[in-house]
């Protein structure tokens, strides 16, 4: 069992959301929601050892990890009829039950209080793969368990596991409508120093987006959390497709990584998906033809992160590589001509400082799931304008800062303690650090910036200039 | 024909049974045939001049004689005299002392005479063994023909007894038969000079038939008579149109069968000749047949794959559609088309669906064209160690091992295919072995370069495919080694691939420094262009080619109608592929290959160089000492130290970062015009410059 990948879901987020994701997972291998295979599912050719393992009665047994620090999501879970699919072994939850309080210290905290237990479930699950490839963690940035908790774990494994990678699905908060997480800010931008730092990838889920999505695109005068959350759950699902249905490429996810993350700290990923629809939702049926695909996954409206952080400086922003993930029922020969009518009429702005072009990855599509249409498509991207998104992090934190307000919770943890705020700070560095680089992605002289010695960056300049051409 | 059973005896040593005696009585050698030794033995011996009887007399002597004559018995008067060098000719002769008009008219009927000896020398000789069917079947017809003959002169004998003959008479009724047989005694003497036999022969019998087709009385004998002479010919074809198999003992049939090819050859031998060569036209095909000849070749061929697959082959054909005749209706065409269409649309879905052709070609795209790569992850992860030896050292058994476990444990597992596949590995480079193969069009032999030095197994290794018959037939050992040769390629840049993932994943320890301005940054710049020239021409080759050429056979497979047609698609595809993946095309496969070697070296020296560095990193060193509190604090500290080191100290790095990617960006730079240069006759290579140089994005 070659390459697994081990999901750990934190908080209620992260497991609601990973919750959909094994839902959505099962229904592609014809998995029952005991985890026996349904008798249908006899197609084969499919991958399910990367994210599930055989039990001995030869139930499929997901190799997920599903963490919280207060009972409620997790019960509902047990509860569901989904309960037998995960191992018990693998649910922790906090014995006092009472959850972080939104408070990003406190989950911080309470994550370093078990890590010996959570630890001990990692390792479990890691040595029971051949040869583990990762870890997907899903978590919220907003809350106190899915940021805190997750911050601690994404450092605890860089730690343990440094030579594995370590993607995370993380869910931004709502920015358009103001949160019932005050301290939501400070949360967001201690666990995005964590994710600048500490994982090889983040999929970035905004969910100011995909309630707009879900307003917008798929017409739901009030989307639910369900709602938005089969959303996520239809990403991640689509961007493991070619893990989990080998194609020629991007078989294995440090591929699927390497080609899109050029530099260690510029590996934050939009995504985009279509056609969307939601569960029950009966959506008109268009046509999906490779090239539609394409084109839709290229308009701001589709793509999964604010459209605001998309349209401001918009000439500027840049992709720095884009790959789509076309599933389904695809004439090969349609691939070329689509990029090449893309390439035509130029609907795409890439960086300058190296060659960039869409690339595409054919996947097989599920044959257990009935869809209306014929051919899906995602869109993995990474594009500098997902620096507004962190400039707004740091906007908002600003100014609950300088307010100094609801401090005190903080400084109740002992990374806080004697009123020491000096993470706070060095987090605020970092991102901006990050928004500065991603900044300077989108300039020609990338390769060059701050480059001391002049005649190395002549030279490199002289290199540009043929490569441009 | 060595097959045949030996003439007996007595057909030599008693040749009054078979009319040859004329040749006993031929005496060494007299004065050209100015005085007939007839006339010297037999009328002076007995010494009664005919001449010197009267006219009735003689009439009725002569009668007598003639009556003898047309069975080819001498005479008293009458004798017959072998021509000399012409085999069978003879020359009847009458004494010249008879009566003038008599011998006028005597003369008149000698050449039926002659014919008739001609053409039942024909039928004596020509019974034998060695003159095939055909033959035999034409004297046959023939014989049953003088025997009508015979009747016909043994009635005239009749009504000479009884009186009622004259030799007017006797010319009178002859007159039927003279312009019959002497039609016939054409085609015999052609035939006997020519020595034909089996098709020949027919094709005499057709063309006579034609030439005469004037007279009708001589057409439609002529008609009859290839008739019958075709029927064992008809046996021989129906037998390989409805069977497959070749009855001809006396090698009379148009098509050849070599049995020296053999179909195992199919999977062993790269030149295999077996479906080409194993049946083929000979020279000598009836003219009737000639428009069809290739039909009945391939149909009898068909039908043979299917016997030699242990299929009982059963024409379930109606019997009026039988062959029956050569008749000038064309019906024989409309069979033989039917036929064929049985026999191709029979082997085509045995092939199709027994056999599942299409179902082994996905499984051998799935391991030679990577259509599922999962396994290939997979079995590089756990033989490793085992590539990177040289190709002498490599345990072949080992590896085989390996990519068994690799395709039990990963999505190969359901394919059931997936045992047929063996591993091996080549003792030359991929360049090497293209050179070597000299029939691939395209391949220019213009290099006497030496073997790179470091040739490890990653670049000999090799997948092979056991191919059971019949299957072999289009998956031929030919077909194989193209399979394979794609393979070597991609298996080698997902190789490449994979060591600049490695290279990449060794960068990611970086995350913690801002790596603006560092050499750092510059070989994550660099290692990125690697991996999106490496990746790209995986794309090119996999979605541009290897996908969009493979959904095109699979449509044309889908409407193909004869297993002939299945092969020419699917060389065509091999054929294609081939030539898009740049392996017909040494010169830019050589570039490829050297931009290859500087990807695999920038991120064999990445993964050396990127540790040393990592030695001071503060993180391990605190990470011992400290709780986690003071962690992320001790993390911050160390931070812009580490930041000054890599900035400054690493010229080392920074120098050898720069040099390759100078020579990277040179190199594939370099590609550029030869692309674009030959791109024009080669429109695929516009593909593959938009994918790898990314001519045309918008920048």
């Amino acid at each position: 069992m070659p390459r697994e990948i081990i999901t750990i879901q934190v908080g209620q987020c992260g497991n609601q959301i990973g919750m959909e994701f094994w839902k959505q997972l099962c229904l592609e291998h014809g998995i029952g929601k005991d985890g026996l295979l349904e008798d249908f599912a006899t197609q084969g050719g499919d991958r399910k050892d990367v994210f599930f393992y055989q039990a001995d009665d030869q139930h499929y047994i997901p190799r997920a990890l599903l963490m919280d620090l207060e009972p409620r999501v997790i019960n509902g879970i047990q509860n569901s009829e989904y309960r037998n699919l995960y191992n018990h072994e693998n649910i922790f939850v906090s014995e006092h039950g009472g959850g972080a309080g939104n408070n990003w210290a406190s989950g911080y905290h309470q994550g370093e209080q078990v890590v010996d237990d959570i630890m001990d479930m990692v390792d479990r699950e890691a040595d029971g793969s051949d040869s583990l490839e990762g870890f997907v963690l899903c978590h919220s940035i907003a809350g106190g368990t899915g940021s805190g908790m997750g911050s601690y774990l994404l450092e605890t494994l860089n730690d343990r596991y440094s030579k594995k990678l370590v993607q995370t699905y993380s869910v931004f908060p709502n920015q358009m409508e103001t949160s019932d997480v005050v301290v939501q800010p400070y949360n967001s931008l201690l666990t995005l120093k964590r994710l600048t730092l500490n994982a090889d990838c983040v999929v970035v889920l905004d969910n100011t987006a995909l309630n707009r999505i879900a307003v917008e695109r798929l017409h739901l005068s009030n989307p639910t959390f369900a709602q938005t959350n089969s959303l996520v759950s239809t990403v991640m699902s689509a961007s493991t497709t070619t893990l989990r249905y080998p194609g020629y490429m991007n078989n294995d996810l440090v591929g699927l990584l390497a080609s899109l993350i050029p530099t260690p700290r510029c590996h934050f990923l939009m995504t985009g998906y279509t056609p969307l629809t939601v569960e029950r939702q009966v959506n008109m049926i268009r046509k999906t033809t490779v090239l539609d695909v394409m084109r839709r996954l290229l308009q701001t409206k589709n793509i999964m992160v604010s459209s605001y952080a998309r349209t401001k400086e918009a000439s500027q922003a840049k992709y720095i590589s884009i790959l789509n993930i076309i599933q389904g029922d695809v004439d090969p020969t349609q691939v070329h001509e689509s990029l090449q009518r893309i390439r035509e009429r130029k609907l795409v702005n890439f960086i300058e400082w190296g060659p960039a072009s869409i690339q595409v990855a054919l996947s097989r599509k599920s044959p257990y799931v009935q869809t209306t249409h014929r051919v899906s498509g995602l869109m993995l991207a990474n594009h500098t304008s997902i620096r507004h998104l962190f400039s707004k992090c740091l906007g908002q934190y600003e100014k609950l800062r300088k307010k100094q307000a609801f401090l005190d919770n903080y400084r109740k943890f002992p990374m806080f303690a004697d009123n020491d705020l000096s993470e706070f700070d060095e987090s605020r560095e970092i991102i901006e650090s990050l928004v500065d680089e991603y900044k300077a992605c989108e300039s020609p002289d990338y390769i060059k910036w701050g480059m001391e010695d002049s005649a190395e960056a002549n030279v490199a300049a002289a290199l540009d200039t043929k490569l441009v051409v | 024909m060595d097959p045949t059973p030996p003439t007996p005896r007595w057909n030599h040593e008693r040749p009054f049974l078979t009319g040859r005696f004329h040749q006993e009585i031929r005496a060494p050698n007299h004065t050209s045939g100015a005085k007939p030794y007839a006339i010297d033995s037999f009328s002076r011996g007995t010494g009664n001049v005919v001449g010197s009887y009267p006219v009735s007399v003689q009439e009725l002597l002569v009668i007598e004689d003639l009556l003898s004559a047309l069975v080819g018995i001498e005479g008293r008067y009458i004798s017959i005299k072998r021509v000399r060098g012409k085999d069978g000719h003879v020359v009847f002769q009458i004494d010249p002392s008879m009566d003038l008009a008599l011998q006028e008219l005597t003369q008149r009927i000698f050449p039926l005479c002659e014919d008739f000896v001609l053409v039942s020398q024909f039928v004596e000789s020509k019974s034998h063994f060695k003159n095939g069917l055909v033959n035999h079947a034409f004297a046959a017809a023939l014989n049953a023909f003088l025997i009508d003959y015979q009747a016909m002169v043994a009635q005239l004998e009749h009504q000479f007894r009884i009186g009622r003959l004259s030799v007017q008479g006797l010319w009178f009724y002859c007159q039927p038969m003279m312009g019959l047989l002497h039609a016939l005694a054409i085609v015999v003497e052609k035939a006997s000079s020519n020595n034909f036999s089996g098709s020949a022969t027919l094709n005499l019998l057709q063309s006579q038939a034609k030439a005469m087709a004037g007279d009708n009385a001589v057409r439609s004998l002529l008609e009859k008579m290839t008739e019958h002479a075709s029927t064992a010919y008809l046996a021989i074809l129906e037998r390989w149109v409805y069977e497959g198999v070749i009855d001809d003992p006396y090698g009379e049939f148009f098509i050849a069968e070599n049995k020296s090819l053999k179909k195992e050859s199919l999977t062993q031998d790269y030149d295999a000749k077996y479906w080409q060569q194993r049946y083929s036209l000979k020279e000598g095909i009836p003219s009737f047949l000639t428009g069809v000849a290739g039909t009945i070749l391939t149909t009898g061929k068909y039908l043979n794959v299917m016997r030699e697959c242990g299929h009982s082959v059963q024409a379930p054909l109606p019997e009026n559609s039988k062959l029956m005749s050569f008749g000038s209706n064309h019906h024989y065409l409309e069979c033989i088309k039917a036929a064929y269409d049985f026999a191709s649309s029979m082997l085509l879905s045995l092939i199709k669906d027994k056999y599942d052709l299409v179902g082994k070609l996905r499984s051998m795209k799935r391991y030679f064209l990577l259509d599922q790569g999962d396994f290939l992850v997979h079995f590089m992860d756990i033989a490793r160690d085992e590539l990177t030896k040289r190709p002498e050292e490599i345990s072949v058994e080992k590896l085989q091992s390996l990519l068994d476990l690799a395709l039990r444990t990963t999505a190969a597992a359901a394919d059931p295919c997936h045992e047929d596949l063996t591993c091996c590995v080549e003792k030359t480079s991929l360049l090497k072995r293209l050179i070597n193969l000299k029939d691939l069009e395209g391949v220019a032999d213009n290099t006497d370069e030496p073997e790179p030095i470091q040739i490890t197994g990653l670049e000999t290794f090799c997948l092979s495919y056991k191919v059971q018959w019949p299957l072999s037939l289009v998956i031929s050992r030919k077909a194989l080694t193209k399979y394979q040769l794609i393979f070597r390629l991609l298996f080698h840049c997902k190789h490449v691939s994979r060591q600049l993932c490695m290279a990449w994943q060794a960068h990611q320890g970086f995350r913690s420094f801002s790596m603006l301005g560092t050499p750092i940054l510059r070989s994550s710049i660099l290692c990125r262009s690697m991996l999106k020239f490496i990746n790209s021409l995986l794309h090119y080759l996999t979605f541009e080619v290897l996908e969009p050429n493979w959904h095109l056979m699979c449509n044309r497979l889908q409407s193909a109608i004869s297993i002939d047609e299945v092969i020419q698609f699917h060389d065509f595809f091999l054929q294609k592929c081939l030539k898009e993946c740049l392996l017909l095309s040494p010169q830019l496969l050589k570039k490829i290959e050297k931009l290859k070697s500087i990807c695999l070296q920038y991120s064999a020296s990445i993964q050396l160089l990127i540790p040393s560095i990592y030695v001071p990193d503060p993180d391990s060193a605190f990470d011992a000492a400290t709780t986690g509190t003071l962690k992320s604090k001790s993390k911050r500290s160390s931070f812009r130290g580490e930041q000054l080191k890599l900035a400054s100290q690493n010229i080392i790095i920074s120098d050898s970062i720069m040099k390759f990617e100078k020579e990277f960006n040179a190199e594939l730079q370099s590609l550029a015009p030869i692309l674009s240069n030959s791109s024009q006759a080669e429109p695929y290579l516009t593909h593959l410059a938009q994918c790898i140089l990314a001519v045309g994005t918008d920048q």
